[in-house]
């Protein structure tokens, strides 16, 4: 069969769909940022440790630092860019907010999509599993104390 | 961030996977990505194609024979395999895959993935090992079962060569397993792991203290006769920022002799 | 016409009685953008026909650079153009050195001019149409190299055959500095004990902002200026490092920022890069884009200081009263002296801690290694100092057999002495540390500490507490620059607001920092509103800083626990003069004096009068767009700037003497650990952090600053470190083997807090935020603590992962030999 370096690939991207040619070695978080100026979803490191680049990806929280722009062709995607209606944020972003989860909100878009990811499951989580959760996801600006009680303000 | 220049393919079957492996000898296979993408990043590894293999049916599942033997498709996510009710027929395979990096990576990366990566601080080499795991290894010339103790050869090295893929992994019955570890942090990268069976004698596979996982077999489940059975080993495991080989080698015997606790306990 | 036209006067039915900001967890104002991905990070920006920049990286610790060669680079198809040494060594003048002889002596350019100096020094750039081309055309750059020997122990750089680094320098010991107050020879006579501890490490670690170092530079060909839509947080440092070196004014160099993905320091140096990055634009004429990534960041930019403490010794009276202490403090600076030696004097802020002590002599030696140079980390320099001070008392405590809460208490300044002058001339301006240390014992619940120990032994485990009592020293005195070089002319701090009222009654605040998740736009708008009696919503506090548009003051910049003080004295100097200006003008349209006029509610009114009352817009558009017929001595714009200035004189440069900082904030943190002995592995299963920074704005985003604080503190003490191996390679250059705390890593947390007003600035603030060092030494203690049934080990290093624990536990004298007590 066929190898290619190339191809132009469709997903769906909150609701909208993109068709873009990219290179084989594109990995998804640089096609959101680059190509399709969906530039919520952060890099934050290069090992796939961070976690500022989640994105939903089929249903599925992953890292898209992690997966290849071309392995997305057919995709349904959701980024932080998707969350909030037109004037309304969704209660887990109001509960950040409210409970002072963020601070320079860089790691805020991949938090916010691993904890929808875990509501969405889980609408109910213990406290542990809210940990655990959220364990692919660094903070260097609070500590994650915030952002655990968001979650679970956001749960009840 | 940045890979090298790569081709890609897509096949839908293990055939043309094999084709375009034997036809492309730079060619590498790419599971779920949660570590060769990481090489690549690092550009540590530039394979000329990478063959996605997501898109083959025949490399997923999980299935419990009627005697309780275990298949496993290595395309099986972590994910897929913690919420398998099949799976728990060898609950210490949940148990340790639950541990493994972050939810993130559990959706995304595989079990297969995590043996052929032959990476000595992962979770599952010990762990199939000490399960008495059986790998079926494909290629164009056909098919053969290795043992997990000859699959794993040496650092990134497995029994599957090049043109070969994983294709089928095979877990005896048994319950008495156990798993301990010394992580950096919770549930971080492993300093010292193992693995431990007790279905039918005693079965210890220490991980992280040599290129590939070490087996010892104490005289019996006792903890001294444990911590015995490691020290006998010799181990020369390496030294880094993370622990000296003193180290490991300490924990090596304390964390064979939780294991096989645990395996106790399991039973 | 000569009368004014005015908007009817509102009537008011009642009065009402407004809370004010000031004080009130009052929502932030940055968060609806960042929630929503809608934030604008400098990778986010774009321009059309960008290029993208790799730098080359040395391979090498130390190695003479023979020759580049960037033939094989331009050929690749997509490659835009390449930077090299010489053309930086022909283009620029090597960075101004803040150093005093031999350090100022260093040549350092943007990119590695003839030698590499540590691995993953940039040594040349290219720029190419997409990101992975150019680091495809970066391999292809050939570099010769000849290697050298290598630096890596700075305890070794001054040896006879060390290799030199500089030889512009010709030595290794590029900054030296003697720092001795009071009477040691006496405080020694008096001592009943010495303690003397031989050696102390401050180990070698950063803050790792999620959001690395970068920058999208354009070159206007048309003006000769730059634009740099860049996270660097201070602007005004990069400025005056780069324009010179670049050769051109600091007005050609226009600095763009809008959200900063966390600095904590690290993104003050970031100027050489950026230099670079102006070359490129210029010589390519197009907008080039430089976007750091993890490795590179951990390989190169800004880490803290590591720091030895060499043959210190405590003088003590018998009951733990502490006299003095001497030390060697030998700093490793790593290649370049990016914004050192100035850790070489910020430690003096904190010269004794939170102690009583007044007889101090510190021989504070930095010398360059073959590592990343050193800059700010949060905490920068008072960190090491206070860990040591810190360490000092548990050590005294642990030999002496005293009970180290008593110690501390017997030792801590107390609250009648404030404000206290320190044995070196700073004033401590006040606080109450055996309160902070009270509060946060009772939330520890102290007093359950044996049957807790009980328990965690029943249970196979070692249980320890430790406190770790900081001081956060806040609003510099850049006078103390003159410490390090007597010829340096720099003095005082300053900070810059405006405040407007626009046309349509828009209040517009401007700022002359660069936040990156401090929250200054909402408290700023606090105490705007507060002061003009309008709703917080009604205050516009524009996001981010250009210098172009903002203006800003020569120290102007986010950095050093000052804003609290610095930033929003400005907002409310400038506040003030804009409600000053509203009140003038409504007297004019209302008839009456400045005096009768209150402003509340969104208008200016008569206090004896309320129905007589101006809405703001009517005030904005009088000035804005209706102005004829105004009183010709009408001196009012409502568009108002305003530069606070602390009240500082030069330090005393002979005695090293003086008044370095404005604030002091104070933490006492207490930590509890589990060990288990078999593995060294340990936990954090309670912890308390109490903080004392005066008036408090907002206090959740002050709690959110200690919470911060604590969580890097307890990353650096249990993982968290830069270590290289002999050859000077980095062995920790990305989060997989630089373990930062994840969600599970965190113990559970109890916050306290108690406010001792700052008598020496205008609302009472301190500037707060770096205070998490704390919790460094409190992981030390406790850990020292839970160990002592094993033989007594001395922890001596801030950093203690498990393999470090393990050998204390399996070896505790080795430790104990660093320690000896003389009786006198």
């Amino acid at each position: 069969m066929d190898v290619v370096t190339s191809q132009t690939i469709g997903v769906e991207v909150n609701g909208t769909t993109y068709e873009r040619e990219v290179e084989a070695r594109r990995l998804l978080i640089h096609l959101l940022r680059d190509d399709l100026d969906l530039t919520g979803s952060h890099i934050g490191c290069d090992t796939g440790n961070c976690g500022a680049c989640s994105v939903i990806l089929d249903r599925t929280l992953v890292k898209s630092c992690m997966v290849l722009a071309i392995q997305a062709d057919g995709a349904s995607i959701e980024t932080v860019e998707g969350l909030a209606g037109e004037e309304q944020l969704t209660p887990l972003q109001q509960a950040f907010s409210d409970h002072h989860a963020l601070q320079c909100g860089y790691c805020t878009p991949g938090m916010l999509m691993s904890a929808t990811a875990l509501l969405r499951e889980n609408p109910k989580p213990s406290d542990e599993e809210i940990a655990k959760a959220i364990q692919g996801n660094i903070c260097r600006c609070t500590g994650y104390w915030n952002i655990f009680e968001a979650i679970k303000a956001a749960s009840e | 961030m940045l890979l090298s220049e790569v081709a890609y393919a897509r096949p839908a079957t293990l055939e043309q996977a094999l084709g375009v492996l034997a036809e492309h000898p730079g060619a590498r296979a790419l599971a779920g990505g949660q570590t060769l993408v990481n090489v690549m990043k690092a550009r540590a590894a530039s394979p000329d194609v990478l063959v996605d293999l997501s898109g083959i049916p025949e490399l997923k599942g999980i299935e419990l024979g009627s005697d309780g033997t275990l298949e496993l498709g290595p395309m099986t996510t972590y994910t897929e395999l913690i919420g398998s009710s099949e799976a728990r027929a060898r609950p210490i395979l949940g148990e340790v895959c639950a541990q493994i990096a972050d939810v993130q990576v559990r959706n995304r990366g595989t079990i297969g993935g995590n043996v052929c990566a032959s990476d000595p601080t992962n979770h599952l080499p010990p762990v199939m090992v000490a399960v008495g795991a059986e790998f079926r290894v494909s290629g164009t010339g056909g098919e053969r079962t290795v043992p997990a103790e000859e699959f794993f050869l040496g650092v990134y090295m497995t029994a599957a060569g090049p043109g070969e893929l994983l294709t089928k992994i095979t877990i005896p019955p048994g319950r008495s397993d156990g798993f301990a570890s010394v992580p950096i942090g919770v549930d971080g990268t492993c300093i010292v792991n193992a693995a431990a069976s007790l279905n039918g004698g005693v079965r210890v596979v220490l991980g992280c203290v040599g290129a590939t996982p070490v087996a010892v077999e104490p005289a019996s489940a006792d903890a001294e006769a444990v911590r015995d059975a490691v020290r006998d080993a010799d181990l020369d495991p390496p030294s880094d920022v993370h622990a000296s080989a003193d180290y490991r080698r300490h924990l090596a015997e304390v964390v064979a002799a939780r294991a096989v606790e645990r395996a106790g306990k399991g039973s | 016409m000569t009368e004014t036209t005015v908007t009817e006067p509102i009537v008011v039915e009642e009065q009402e009685t407004r809370p004010r900001y000031a004080g009130q967890n009052v929502p932030r104002k940055e968060d609806k953008r960042l929630v929503q991905g809608e934030g604008v990070f400098f990778d986010d920006v774009k321009r059309h026909n960008m290029g993208y920049v790799h730098f080359v990286r040395s391979p090498y610790a130390h190695a003479k650079i023979r020759s580049v060669d960037v033939s094989k680079a331009l050929e690749h198809p997509g490659v835009i153009g390449t930077l090299t040494g010489d053309e930086v060594a022909l283009l620029t003048d090597p960075f101004f050195q803040i150093s005093s002889p031999p350090g100022a002596h260093l040549k350092d350019f943007c990119l590695g001019v003839g030698k590499a100096r540590f691995v993953g020094e940039p040594v040349a750039a290219v720029v190419a149409n997409t990101r992975e081309t150019a680091r495809d055309a970066a391999e292809l750059v050939e570099v010769d190299y000849e290697p050298l020997p290598a630096v890596t122990d700075a305890r070794r750089a001054l040896d006879d055959d060390a290799q030199i680094l500089h030889d512009d320098a010709g030595t290794n010991l590029t900054w030296e500095g003697l720092y001795e107050w009071g009477d040691l020879d006496a405080a020694f006579a008096e001592a009943d004990r010495v303690v003397k501890i031989s050696e102390l490490h401050f180990h070698r670690f950063n803050s790792t902002p999620l959001e690395c170092n970068g920058a999208l530079v354009e070159y206007n060909r048309g003006t000769g200026q730059w634009t740099l839509i860049t996270n660097n947080q201070f602007p005004g440092f990069a400025a005056i490092m780069m324009g010179p070196a670049m050769r051109v004014g600091l007005d050609k160099l226009r600095f763009v920022t809008q959200d900063i993905g966390g600095g904590f320091g690290n993104k003050i140096t970031s100027h050489p890069q950026l230099v670079a990055c102006c070359l490129l634009a210029r010589k390519l004429n197009r907008p080039v884009q430089w976007t750091e990534w993890r490795t590179d960041f951990h390989l190169s930019m800004s880490h803290g200081n590591e720091r030895w403490f060499e043959d210190t010794e405590v003088a003590v009276k018998e009951d733990g009263t502490l006299l003095g202490f001497r030390t060697t403090a030998l700093d490793d600076a790593g290649a370049w002296l990016r914004y050192e030696p100035l850790g070489g004097v910020i430690w003096a802020q904190v010269t004794p801690g939170m102690y009583r002590w007044r007889h101090i002599r510190l021989d504070f030696k930095q010398v360059v290694t073959n590592k990343a140079p050193v800059s700010p980390n949060r905490g920068y320099s008072r960190m090491q100092h206070l860990w040591f001070t810190e360490r000092i008392i548990d050590i005294v405590a642990h030999e002496l057999g005293l009970d180290p809460v008593e110690v501390r208490k017997r030792n801590y300044i107390r609250t009648d002495e404030m404000p206290y002058e320190t044995p070196n001339g700073c004033v401590y301006d006040s606080g109450d540390y055996a309160k902070l240390l009270d509060t946060a014992l009772e939330l520890i619940g102290y007093d359950e500490l044996d049957s807790r120990r009980a328990d965690a032994e029943s249970r196979g485990k070692l249980l320890g507490l430790g406190i770790g009592s900081t001081l956060d020293s806040g609003t510099n005195n850049f006078g103390q620059s003159r410490l390090i070089n007597p010829e340096l002319q720099f003095s005082g701090n300053n900070e810059v607001a405006t405040v407007k009222l626009d046309i349509f009654g828009e209040i517009v605040v401007t700022l002359g920092t660069t936040p990156q998740g401090q929250s200054h736009e909402t408290t700023a708008a606090q105490v705007v509103a507060d002061i003009l009696g309008c709703s917080i919503d009604d205050v516009n506090v524009r996001a981010g800083h250009d210098s172009y548009w903002n203006s800003h003051a020569g120290f102007s910049g986010t950095y050093a626990s000052q804003f609290a003080v610095t930033g929003l004295g400005a907002v409310k100097g400038a506040t003030d003069m804009l409600a000053e200006q509203m009140k003038k003008l409504a007297c004019v349209v209302l008839g009456c004096s400045p005096e009768d006029i209150e402003l509340a509610e969104g208008q200016a009114r008569m206090k004896e009068n309320p129905e007589a009352a101006l809405p703001f817009m009517a005030l904005g558009a009088i000035i804005n767009a209706n102005n004829a017929g105004l009183p010709e001595d009408l001196d009012v714009t409502l568009n108002c700037r305003y530069v606070y200035r602390p009240p500082f004189q030069p330090p005393d440069v002979e005695r090293k003497y003086g008044n370095l900082t404005l604030t002091y904030a104070a933490q006492v943190h207490v930590a509890v650990v589990e060990v288990d002995p078999e593995t060294g592995v340990y936990e954090i299963v309670d912890y308390a952090a109490v903080d004392d920074c005066g008036v408090r704005i907002n206090p959740q985003v002050v709690e959110g600053q200690v919470m911060g604080a604590t969580a890097q503190a307890l990353g650096a003490a249990t993982h968290e470190t830069y270590t290289y191996d002999e050859d000077g390679n980095l062995l920790t250059p990305n989060f997989y083997d630089y373990h930062v705390p994840h969600a599970l890593d965190m113990p559970p947390l109890k916050t306290g807090s108690v406010e001792s007003a700052s008598p020496f600035t205008s609302m009472g603030t301190k500037g707060m935020g770096e205070g998490g060092g704390a919790g460094i030494h409190a992981v030390c203690a406790a850990l020292q603590d839970a160990l002592r049934p094993r033989g007594n080990p001395i922890v001596f290093d801030s950093c203690n992962p498990y393999h470090s624990v393990w050998e204390l536990l399996s070896d505790p004298e080795s430790s104990r030999q660093r320690v000896t007590v003389e009786s006198r």
